[in-house]
């Protein structure tokens, strides 16, 4: 109920902002989107919880802008949305941005929902903490929901600060009982419980400084307010995971450098979650090789690592060996393949996705994630059954 | 009479041209007043096609936006904005270039899927844009100061007497070993054919529908660029343009990146 009346006031939001900024006659805008049938095929047959080795989904986004005012405001709606066959959890919508921003000199407004990014990694963006992640979209967590927030940006010729007041707070999304990968145990979405008295309603802070210096981009960052991720207290008499929330107050650091053919990264975090302190860091290079045998093509090669103090954390001492291939065709062919290790218990997974456009409106995706040698005491044994292989093709309209 | 007069007038520049100078600073000469006459639009913007025709004539249509800023550092290069719009799956993506003369530019790609700003590697200046024929290198490929010129002479081309000028870029990442070209009387580059880094001839670029903006400054509207060694063919054409609007040199910075994106 919530959030419909949270929805409800956004339109009315919308409209008082669209009616008082512009003339209706003056709307300059565009709209797009795309929607993409999925299926899954598993390879290890049923699931260790009884799960289907098929799936079908159909996941779609649509995108409208409207530059109001000169361009001095801007209005924007990004909603995606998905219904899964068997994962009841990924049946939903989201309004990853739903906003009004108005700009003057090197003052900017922004309210409403949005996605920021922040970080340099491909893989290891630990940095990154305004948005909840969807893990049953996504184990990596690098798909997001969007927040709501108010936001005060100021640039300068000696960076840009950002500062964000976020409400509204969602709680993590996982995979359902039927949805596959999924944890060992369902998550128990009535027994959610938070360290603030607030709850989800807290007001969580942040501020960002960044700037470019020379071949440096630099981002430092500080975030305080409810965990995006919580912690999964396992209850022995409902056998499912009670999640808890605790407030966090988390320090940012992400500096990239781009030398040539040859990019370094580095992220790292020092942050205090209940009264627990902890420090992680994450970094890696990559190359390219451009033009490659005389052909168009460029092969990139990505090595990174992440270390955590906490011996609990799933990425406490893995890396990951990527390579990427850019065909730079007209069909706009790639293929990316990484390599996940644990460094800790020798496990490892192998991910890759391919894509091809295969008419002006039509993109081929296909998407593998195979198991190798998993080790019992990894955090991915309850992922173990799980080897697949996505193939999705999108629409754009 | 006109004729006259146009025969008179070629041959006063040919002369200035011809006096006491070296070949090597003869072609200089050339291409700095060619490359000058383009300066002084200060920002401009523009809508480009990009029609990309295979051997069999199969053909594929990309639209892309841009937004230009001159640098007027003698040193430096300008700043560029381009605003991808089709092919559908890559719409909304911009990159913004801090082009440099004989050095990587400062690249930087905003991701409309991921809410991201990547900075980029720019050392591929001279790979396909958009599966074309045609490089990022190619877009400064007038600027006189990236490369070592040579005159080589005269050369009738289209029934009009042009120069005729070899080049070697002076950028190390540079995907070409040579480059000759004709600029014709007006100083307007009329095609160039590139050689690869084998030294074989990679392709030629026509430069076409050449139109006088704001009553100073000539810019070629289609670039016709034709691949001798895939036989693949680009017609890369400029809609639109406009120039010294009055576009704001922050929009040019990647903190500004997400006032101008989707």
């Amino acid at each position: 109920m919530k959030k419909i009346s949270a929805k409800r006031i956004y339109l009315y939001l919308i409209f008082y902002l669209i009616l008082n900024s512009s003339p209706i006659h003056a709307l300059d805008y565009k709209a797009y989107g795309f929607i993409q049938p999925e299926t899954s095929v598993f390879f290890n047959g049923k699931g260790r919880h009884g799960q289907k080795n098929t799936n079908l989904s159909i996941f779609g986004k649509g995108t409208f802008i409207s530059y109001l005012q000169n361009d001095d405001a801007k209005f924007s709606i990004n909603i995606l949305g998905r219904y899964d066959e068997n994962d009841s959890e990924l049946r939903y919508l989201d309004f990853q941005k739903l906003k009004y921003e108005y700009f003057f000199n090197e003052l900017e407004f922004k309210i409403g929902n949005d996605i920021i990014f922040w970080g340099v990694n491909e893989t290891f963006n630990i940095v990154d903490i305004i948005n909840q992640s969807n893990l049953a979209e996504d184990l990596a967590g690098t798909k997001k929901l969007g927040q709501t927030m108010a936001s005060l940006s100021y640039s300068h010729d000696y960076g840009k600060f950002d500062m964000y007041l976020m409400s509204n707070f969602q709680e993590r999304l996982f995979s359902g009982g039927n949805g596959r990968p999924r944890l060992v145990m369902e998550i128990d979405k009535n027994t959610v419980t938070y360290e603030s008295s607030a709850k989800d309603k807290k007001l969580d802070f942040a501020i960002r400084y960044s700037t470019v210096l020379d071949d440096l981009d630099i981002g430092l960052s500080h975030f305080y307010g409810n965990n995006r991720a919580p912690e999964l207290k396992a209850n022995s008499s409902t056998l499912k995971f009670d999640p808890f929330y605790s407030i966090v107050s988390q320090t940012g650091l992400d500096i990239q450098s781009t030398k040539g053919s040859w990019l370094y990264k580095l992220e790292s975090i020092s942050a205090k979650n209940g009264s627990e302190r902890y420090f992680s860091a994450a970094g890696g290079i990559e190359y390219t090789f451009y033009g490659i045998q005389n052909t168009q093509s460029d092969l990139g090669i990505i090595i990174e690592y992440i270390f955590d103090d906490r011996s609990n954390s799933p990425l406490n001492n893995d890396g990951v060996i990527g390579l990427r291939w850019n065909k730079n065709d007209i069909k706009s062919t790639t293929f990316l393949a990484g390599l996940l290790i644990d460094m800790h218990g020798n496990s490892t997974r192998l991910q890759s996705e391919f894509e091809q456009r295969i008419a002006d409106d039509l993109k081929l995706f296909v998407d593998f994630s195979i198991n190798g040698n998993i080790n019992q005491a990894d955090f991915g044994y309850q992922f173990k059954e799980d080897s697949k292989m996505t193939v999705k093709i999108a629409k754009y309209f | 009479m006109k004729s006259y007069i146009f025969s008179f007038l070629v041959l006063i520049i040919c002369n200035a041209y011809a006096f006491a100078m070296s070949d090597e600073e003869q072609g200089l000469k050339i291409a700095k007043d060619a490359y000058d006459s383009t300066r002084g639009y200060v920002d401009s913007t523009s809508e480009q096609i990009m029609i990309l025709i295979d051997p069999n004539g199969n053909e594929v249509i990309r639209e892309i936006s841009g937004k230009n800023f001159e640098n007027m550092d003698p040193n430096d290069g300008d700043k560029s904005l381009i605003f991808f719009n089709t092919p559908k799956d890559v719409e909304g993506t911009v990159m913004l270039s801090h082009t440099h003369v004989n050095d990587d530019d400062d690249q930087w790609l905003y991701l409309p899927a991921l809410g991201r700003v990547k900075r980029i590697s720019s050392s591929n200046k001279s790979g396909a844009f958009m599966g074309s024929e045609i490089s990022f290198e190619d877009f400064s490929g007038l600027d006189y100061r990236k490369y070592d010129w040579k005159y080589l002479g005269e050369e009738n081309y289209e029934n009009e007497m042009c120069f005729k000028l070899e080049s070697y870029p002076k950028y190390k990442n540079s995907g070409y070993t040579k480059r000759i070209g004709l600029t014709d009387q007006l100083l307007r580059a009329r095609k160039i054919e590139y050689y690869d880094r084998k030294g074989d001839l990679l392709k030629t670029i026509y430069f076409e529908d050449h139109k006088l903006y704001n009553e100073s400054i000539w810019f070629a509207d289609t670039f016709r660029v034709v691949n001798h060694q895939n036989d693949n063919i680009t017609i890369y054409k400029w809609k639109n343009r406009l120039l010294n609007i009055g576009l704001n040199e922050k929009d040019f910075e990647k903190s500004s990146l997400n006032r101008l994106t989707d």
